[in-house]
């Protein structure tokens, strides 16, 4: 009997470590948590591009997707004949230039989307500190461009202590006007109006039929509120960053403007 | 606030009381361990009676003895799993309250009232195991033996409900609910959506076969032990068949599980597209290469079981010139379906490569290439079986040649559905692909939906060549059992750590961060090597409570010894001349 013990216990031990050998001969892949940075306003832009290097390929999970090409763009290879990320950002939105581009397109990744491609991209402000997204910014304009991020850019974006947190984001205009709110504030990234813009969200079109002013109003300020129906799907993507975005003024604007739309 | 800050906050609070310390394998290597291990046996506990009550139908039904004594058999067994669970189970709850006292103060002022109940059931849960296994000889006859059948199926009851709930807190680490902070959950939303979170149906569904496979594996390991050390040619004409159940039973229910995974991975897509990213394609790619060797060898061994199983069968030798192309088929999809596809890459590789994919992985690594292989396996392993079905009969209904023509007819037209759709996929777009895989699904499982109903009218009556000889089945097919048993234990760990791994570093995937020094999620070799650590522990602990089952049964025969003892109950064919008739498998 001792002969069938040992042999059993052969066995046993011959296909763990069998198993075992196997996942230690692939390669060894461990997923880092993102490291704190401590980048205050007087950083290089070297020490910014080589932070930002290290969560593009590492913690931040960006190669998941953009190491493909399939499911995301590619940012540090040619797109399209477009460039490397750093030489096509500066022309992706008329008026922006490409650090506010890259900025926002990893804060608020639905506010432009990139043709071809599914919304997918998470807001990396979950994941990521902001001088992480910094430095990310700088690694991607240095693919192609020219770096121009600075510590300003981070002292400006980072909260103020004990303060509430300031609007992140490209720096705020004054203006009233819906319809320039409307692509400034990049709604048309999701929602269509007379023919323009994403059609992620519901369009705007006979929007006034649909919703009163105070549910509009409500639904701005807290997107989670009162999914549209026909959209549970997409519920919970809107950024529910809009109330700070906003002016008082600029809210009301936008909601006396769709309000009207019937 | 917004997220980063309140995490911000998170970090800064978090002093070091938020974390213990655990000598050698550090806090999480405890936690993993202790989970890991008490995971093995509640899967054990919650497999084998599902095990007993449907053996134990078939045995009132057919009035058949034996598979009331098979039903008996494995209750025994869980008497003292289910010590070894509640054991384990303690053991995680302490190591977590030592350990990770301010996450688990977090998931306690979620999941209080839940925890209550988990309890309560699973004390109710032990009576009604004491009642099932105590009760088996007064409530043997009429109605009582439904009774006691009725104890068994609470039994099962109790158990599922238990694995429910804990599957709710995992599932909420993964998938919690929108607004849910590390403050506990907003206002609105109840414990219960907590617990019924986005992954939640689908990890149970995957779970609950999961285990019914674990528990067959474990059963046919059992079995194939007291195989080797059986003395009497009725022993083991009796665990070679016991055997034979439980692999059958692993091996029918295992084919259902990828499918379940397909699902459990749609969801967590759809919960959040990074997170099912991470998970296939991140640094998590290799895993599934990990578990493609495994699962290789799953079916390999399978099939190697049935084939050296025909030698009992007379008349099984007409097919076995067919095995070694069977063989040859497993193995080159084997191969396929190992091949690495989706790998980050770093720049410097993507520029070597010229590309996302490597020129030569990327034509067997993609997709189309795997599930082909996947279908093609699933479909020869079911024809080893049919085969094995069919071995000592002889069809006595007209039409037998026909039916078996068609049969034959439902194979080719599921291979070649199989094929093109692989083929097709590789000039499709990866959206189109995916719906491809459905199909190919599909026709698989009708396939074996198809043929088994015309086999089960063509094997009405049918003539027998012979006996299958139970017993007579040569050792090497009882290591088989084995590997098997290893490899489906290994498994689940691998499966565990891609399960908890893809959260990163999130206890609650972006609702509460792990702060502690292990936040980050180790390479595969190191999970390998806490994998199997956690295997060989949990596999010692079964041989002893095997070992211990033996004793108890010699104990039992000592005080009343039956006049039949281990003798073999009428019904099973034994390995030697002049044994009582067969019904076949
Ligand atoms: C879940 C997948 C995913 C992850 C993870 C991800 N992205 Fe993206 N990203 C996308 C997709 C899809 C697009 C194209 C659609 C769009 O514009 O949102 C995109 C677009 C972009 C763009 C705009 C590209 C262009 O050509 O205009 C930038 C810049 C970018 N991502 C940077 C990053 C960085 C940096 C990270 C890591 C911190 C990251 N992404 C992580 C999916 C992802
Ligand atoms: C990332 C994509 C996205 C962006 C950007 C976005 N929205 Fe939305 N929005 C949605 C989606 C998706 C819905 C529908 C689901 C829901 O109700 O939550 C929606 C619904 C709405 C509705 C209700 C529509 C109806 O017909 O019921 C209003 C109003 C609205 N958004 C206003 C805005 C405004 C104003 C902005 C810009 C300041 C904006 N959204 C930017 C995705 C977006």
């Amino acid at each position: 009997m001792w002969k069938t013990n040992l042999k059993v216990l052969a066995i046993a031990l011959l296909v763990v470590g069998f198993y075992t050998t196997v996942a230690h001969i692939i390669p060894q892949l461990q997923s880092e948590v993102p490291e704190a940075l401590a980048l205050g306003s007087g950083v290089t832009p070297e020490a910014l591009v080589a932070a930002g290097e290290k969560i593009y390929n590492g913690a931040g999970g960006c190669t998941a997707c953009h190491g493909l090409g399939t499911r995301a763009p590619n940012l540090i290879t040619d797109y399209k004949g477009q460039g490397a990320v750093g030489a096509r950002c500066g022309t992706r939105k008329p008026g922006m230039a490409c650090k506010a581009y890259l900025y926002e397109s990893l804060t608020q990744p639905q506010a432009y989307i990139v043709q071809g491609f599914d919304p997918i991209m998470p807001d990396m402000r979950k994941q990521l500190s902001d001088d992480q997204i910094w430095a990310a910014v700088a690694f991607l304009e240095s693919q192609g461009g020219e770096v121009d991020v600075t510590g300003e850019d981070i002292a400006k974006s980072a909260p103020a202590k004990g303060a509430a947190p300031a609007p992140t984001g490209p720096a705020m205009t004054a203006t009233l006007d819906p319809v320039a709110l409307y692509s400034e504030k990049g709604c048309i990234g999701c929602h269509q109006m007379d023919g323009k813009g994403g059609a992620v969200g519901p369009s705007w079109d006979h929007i006034g039929s649909r919703r009163s002013a105070a549910s509009i109003r409500r639904k701005i300020i807290d997107p989670k509120s009162d999914t549209t129906k026909g959209f549970e799907k997409f519920a919970g993507m809107m950024p529910a960053t809009f109330g700070q975005m906003l002016t008082a003024a600029q809210l009301e604007a936008l909601v006396t403007f769709l309000a009207n739309k019937k | 606030m917004t997220p980063m800050l309140a995490l911000l906050q998170q970090a800064v609070t978090d002093t070091t009381g938020a974390y213990g310390h655990f000598p050698g394998v550090g806090g999480r290597g405890a936690v993993w361990v202790a989970a890991e291990v008490h995971l093995m046996f509640a899967a054990f506990v919650l497999g084998v009676p599902m095990f007993a009550v449907i053996t134990e139908l078939i045995g009132i039904v057919s009035k058949d003895e034996k598979y009331d004594k098979l039903s008996h058999e494995f209750t025994r067994l869980l008497v003292f799993a289910y010590s070894a669970t509640a054991l384990w189970g303690a053991m995680l709850l302490f190591a977590l309250t030592t350990l990770y006292p301010k996450f688990w103060a977090h998931m306690t002022k979620i999941f209080s009232v839940s925890m209550w109940i988990y309890v309560s059931l699973f004390f109710v849960e032990s009576f009604t195991l004491y009642l099932y296994y105590y009760g088996w000889e007064r409530w043997q006859f009429g109605r009582g033996k439904w009774f006691h059948w009725g104890l068994g199926v609470l039994l099962n009851v109790w158990g599922t409900t238990v694995m429910l709930i804990a599957n709710g807190w995992l599932t909420y680490m993964m998938s919690p609910p929108t607004g849910a902070t590390a403050e506990g959950l907003p206002k609105g939303v109840t414990m219960w959506n907590a617990i019924a979170n986005a992954t939640w149906i689908p990890i149970n569904i995957h779970r609950l076969i999961a285990n019914a496979v674990f528990g067959g594996a474990i059963v046919a390991a059992y079995a194939a032990y007291r195989f080797l050390a059986a003395k009497t040619p009725e022993e083991r004409a009796h665990y070679d068949w016991m055997g034979y159940v439980g692999n059958f039973i692993a091996i029918s229910t295992f084919i259902v599980l990828p499918f379940a995974g397909y699902w459990l991975g749609r969801e967590i897509y759809q919960y959040n597209q990074q997170m099912g990213i991470t998970m296939m394609g991140g640094f998590m790619s290799w895993l599934w290469i990990v578990q493609a060797v495994l699962i290789g060898v799953l079916f390999l061994c399978a099939n190697y079981y049935l084939w050296l199983g025909m030698a009992r069968i007379p008349g099984a030798e007409r097919f076995v010139p067919y095995t070694k192309w069977m063989l040859l088929l497993l193995i080159v999809c084997w191969i396929a379906w190992s091949t690495p596809h989706t790998m980050i890459a770093t720049r410097d590789e993507l520029v070597s490569m010229g590309g996302a994919h490597h020129p030569f992985l990327n034509v067997l690594g993609v997709m189309s290439a795997k599930n082909t292989a996947v279908n093609l396996m699933i479909l020869t392993t079911f024809l080893s079986f049919l085969i094995y079905r069919r071995a000592n009969k002889e069809s006595v209904v007209p039409w037998a040649r026909t039916g078996t023509l068609i049969q034959g007819a439902m194979f080719v037209i599921a291979a070649a559905v199989v094929l093109f759709y692989g083929v097709y996929g590789y000039f499709v777009e990866a959206i189109v692909r995916i719906g491809f895989s459905v199909y190919q699904v599909g026709a698989v499982l009708m396939c074996i939906l198809g043929v088994s109903i015309i086999d089960a009218f063509i094997g009405r009556g049918a003539r027998s060549r012979g006996e299958i000889r139970w017993g007579q089945m040569p050792e090497r097919s009882q290591y088989a059992l084995f590997v098997l048993a290893v490899t489906f234990t290994w498994l689940m760990g691998l499966m565990g750590f891609a399960r908890s791994g893809i959260r990163q570093h999130w206890h609650v995937w972006e609702v509460m961060r792990d702060t502690s020094p292990d936040a980050f999620t180790p390479a595969l070799g190191y999970a390998a090597n806490m994998i199997s650590l956690c295997v060989l522990i949990f596999l010692s602990l079964v041989a002893f409570i095997f070992w211990l089952g033996g004793l108890a049964e010699r104990a039992s025969h000592a005080v009343a010894p039956e006049p039949h003892g281990v003798a073999i109950p009428p019904g099973i064919a034994v390995a030697r001349p002049g044994a009582a008739p067969v019904t076949g498998d």
